[in-house]
């Protein structure tokens, strides 16, 4: 029980470094591509409440949503938002670890209105059932 | 005479005080060393003891955080993939190429990898590099 204890201590405070890590390399990209003109509009990568109803077996307790906000000065229609989101669903390596590191859900929406799209990550990767072992 | 007696035997005083602090300081000093390996010792038992049992879990969370993300091409294809997919598509369509069946064939699969990475710039990238090498075909 200490030794579970134990690591489960360790691995909280791993997993809060990853998390603000992969957030902050996110940010990192996203702003060298807008500054050096790669990318027309900014976008930048936030922790959100998340929507509980999306939970998985590596689920945080709180604060589940990776939210990605992008800065057009407009309100973004459709399909560019979804764009957006597949282009993030379609790496399954990012997704693979957007999910080990407690995220459930993906939030892409614009920096004008409250319109945005929401996606549950666990329908974009094979999880493995552990929990039957 | 009894004055240099007592100076004597202060003398001796002192030199006996002075050899028994020093070895009391290196009795302490060996004390400490052996406490340091009492430490160590019972640290490396616990470490041991208290090593994580590979799960099946933790394993799949692990070989996931050791994998790279390319952020720079996840950025660029949120805003240029649908660009470079629409031109390609029309380029290395299968049906450009009805009369020779090889490139035809070829045409076939690059399709198939082009629609499949629809959304991976990078990719495309490559795709493309490979259309104009094996299908002769100018952008």
């Amino acid at each position: 029980m200490l030794s579970n204890s134990w690591n489960n201590i360790l691995d909280w405070f791993r997993d809060r470094s990853e998390r603000s890590k992969l957030v902050r390399s996110f940010n990192e990209s996203a702003r060298n591509s807008f500054v050096g003109g790669i990318a027309p509009t900014l976008l930048k990568a936030k922790i959100s409440k998340g929507e509980s109803a999306y939970k998985h077996q590596f689920s945080n307790w709180l604060n589940t949503g990776y939210r990605i906000q992008a800065f057009t000065g407009r309100q973004l229609s459709k399909d560019e938002l979804m764009h957006i989101g597949k282009v993030i669903l379609n790496d399954e390596i990012l997704v693979r670890k957007l999910v080990v590191l407690g995220w459930d859900t993906l939030e892409i929406h614009g920096d004008e209105g409250t319109y945005g799209c929401r996606w549950q990550l666990k329908d974009y990767i094979p999880l493995p059932k552990f929990n039957q072992e | 005479m009894n004055d240099t007696l007592i100076q004597d035997s202060l003398k001796v005083a002192e030199k006996v005080v002075a050899k028994t602090t020093e070895n009391n300081d290196s009795s302490n000093l060996w004390m400490w060393v052996a406490i340091g390996e009492f430490a160590i010792i019972i640290g490396l038992i616990l470490a041991n003891r208290f090593k994580r049992k590979p799960n099946a879990k933790q394993q799949f969370k692990d070989e996931s955080l050791a994998q790279e993300v390319d952020f720079n091409n996840i950025i660029n294809s949120s805003f240029h993939s649908n660009e470079l997919y629409d031109i390609l598509k029309v380029k290395c369509h299968p049906d450009r190429f009805p009369t020779d069946p090889k490139l035809n064939e070829i045409a076939e699969k690059l399709f198939q990898e082009i629609t499949k990475s629809k959304t991976n710039v990078k990719r495309l990238q490559e795709l493309k590099i490979e259309a104009q090498q094996k299908l002769n075909i100018n952008f």
